[in-house]
């Protein structure tokens, strides 16, 4: 009861302030403000480049980077009309390779890689290209680095298929490298590029220090495009990549040596998992010294592989055992379109859901630590760097 | 195998054989912008698309669930000055494309569907319709959805998407 009266004479004081005296004790102005330019902090371990199709107006894509411990947007790279986006293996550059039209949506076409310098974002220079860029959806392959940096390799789609090889460094065009109708530019250690074919191999061409074309060999087949096509979405692995597969089979395939060598495909699903598939546009995510494999897992039939996941399924790589399954209705995120994972001791996943939100989830426990509505337009690719 | 069939196999896959760095395709085909249609369709040779539900019988050229939409994957014409046959004024269309098998509810036929962009404009942005009924990656680009078809065009951005249909698929 006292402390009740003593309450009320500290509600009574505190109105007879605001009312009574407030005028005459007008608070002093605010200071002038300086403009200032922010910098960005050093690389945290939770940082991830979210790239924006920006689908609805597809001349303007951009790069964001986001923090997810944060849980802020840190800057933006320009991207353009249909990027490819490539770190340099030091990650001290991104390189985004993209078209602009000199009038906006229209006007003469420059095609070109911009190179940014990621511990300021600023753009630091740039190649202009042949216009004969790829021109389609995110995948890793639209434009990537040698293992050395020394050379960038960039997709060609006219629709003849083609890469071209950059010497970043001297901002040169080396030359360009007709892949027999293969698309995609997989990198493989200082001067290898796989590319996938219609028939189900991987082409491999090998370049010479001038960055020309030395020798070529085609694999054997190691998928059905009619039966079960694998997703160009590769991930990327210890010894190579990971290409899944619309039925849910699990490829793997080792580019540490001359040739490309397959493990034997398999299955994302158990006995009772007939009717689900992996889907959406980025299928799957590696933390490569866990060996722990996401893949955003739906319910659907043919023609549901860009559906995004209703549940984030967890493997662990050696064993081929699925280790968690993680409902997202449940904790009010809808289904997953791209997801990626970060590749420190203690990872979060990334994951961009169909309403371009982005959920940070804990990679151990499946717990969701933050979700940032609508992050972008259209998050279609996620990248670490 | 149908011959109408086999004339489009034959057709794109001397084509592939043919298509180099050097962009011969990407010539032929500003040469030919403006041609609605080429004979340069590779055809579905597998199982039919299954789009044939009340839903399509229902829907028109506005909507995602029409059944010549079965494998299209941008902006509908229909809703950006166009038809689902027509580019909208001041855009031309791409002469290459992708193609999907589509079942017509209102006879029970497939139908092999050319779907063509329309070019030169920035994106329409109305009526984003995704469907992919037998739709393959890139890497069998005749089947693929994800190629700004507008590429080889002389204004090669994107601006939206058209249906044609191009003949009765094989039974």
């Amino acid at each position: 009861m006292q402390l009740s009266a003593r309450w009320v004479a500290a509600l009574c004081f505190a109105l007879v302030s605001q009312s009574g005296f407030a005028a005459a004790a007008t608070p002093p102005p605010l200071p002038p403000e300086r403009l200032t330019q922010e910098v960005l902090p050093a690389r945290g371990p939770h940082w991830v480049y979210v790239v924006d199709y920006a689908f609805d107006n597809e001349i303007d894509s951009r790069v964001y980077l986001y923090d997810a411990d944060a849980h802020r947007r840190l800057g933006q790279i320009d991207a353009g009309f249909l990027p490819g986006l490539a770190l340099s293996p030091d990650r001290t550059v991104s390189a985004v390779a993209t078209t602009y039209f000199a009038r906006g949506g229209h006007g003469a076409r420059t095609d070109v890689v911009e190179f940014t310098d990621t511990a300021t974002l600023t753009t630091t220079r740039e190649i202009v290209l042949p216009p004969k860029r790829l021109h389609a959806v995110p995948t890793p392959f639209n434009v990537a680095y040698s293992s050395d940096g020394r050379f960038l390799y960039v997709s060609y789609v006219t629709p003849a298929a083609s890469f071209g090889v950059l010497d970043p460094a001297r901002g040169t065009v080396l030359g360009e490298i007709d892949t027999a109708g293969c698309m995609l530019v997989i990198p493989s250690g200082p001067n290898r590029v796989s590319s996938l074919c219609e028939s189900g191999r991987l082409l491999t061409v090998t370049l010479d220090a001038q960055g020309h074309e030395a020798a070529r060999s085609m694999s054997a087949p190691f998928f059905d495009a009619d039966r079960d096509p694998v997703f160009v979405q590769g991930i990327a692995t210890a010894r190579g990549f990971a290409f899944l597969s619309f039925l849910g089979q699990v490829h793997e395939v080792d580019l540490t040596g001359a040739e490309p060598v397959f493990a034997p495909p398999w299955s994302l699903l158990g006995p009772a998992d007939h009717d689900w598939r992996p889907g959406g546009a980025q299928p799957g995510a590696i933390h490569r010294a866990l060996g722990k494999l996401f893949v955003p897992m739906h319910r659907g039939g043919e023609g549901t592989h860009k559906d995004g996941g209703s549940e984030l399924w967890l493997y662990d790589l050696a064993s081929h055992g699925r280790v968690a399954r993680w409902p997202l209705a449940a904790v009010g995120l809808k289904p997953v379109v791209a997801v990626e994972v970060s590749q420190d001791a203690a990872p979060v996943v990334f994951a961009a859901t169909e309403d371009s939100d982005l959920a940070i989830i804990d990679a151990a426990s499946g717990r969701i630590r933050h979700v940032t509505k609508r992050v972008c337009q259209t998050p279609w690719q996620l990248l670490t760097p | 195998m149908h011959l109408f069939d086999r004339l489009f196999e034959q057709s794109s896959r001397s084509l592939a054989s043919r298509t180099s760095r050097r962009g011969l395709i990407a010539m032929l085909a500003q040469a030919l912008t403006g041609a609605a249609l080429l004979p340069l369709l590779p055809v579905d040779r597998g199982s039919r698309a299954h789009a044939a539900d009340a839903k399509a019988g229902k829907a028109g050229p506005e909507d995602c669930e029409y059944w010549k939409y079965c494998a299209i994957d941008g902006f509908l014409c229909a809703c950006c000055g166009g038809t689902a046959t027509s580019c909208p004024p001041g855009t031309g269309s791409s002469p290459i494309t992708w193609v999907g098998t589509c079942r017509n509810p209102g006879d029970g036929r497939d139908y092999i569907v050319s779907y063509n962009d329309c070019c030169g404009k920035a994106s329409c942005g109305t009526c984003d319709c995704n469907r992919n009924e037998r739709e393959k990656p890139l890497y069998r680009p005749s089947r693929n959805n994800d190629l700004n078809w507008c590429m080889a065009n002389a204004n090669a951005s994107y601006h939206c998407t058209v249906s044609v249909i191009v003949g009765v698929a094989e039974k």
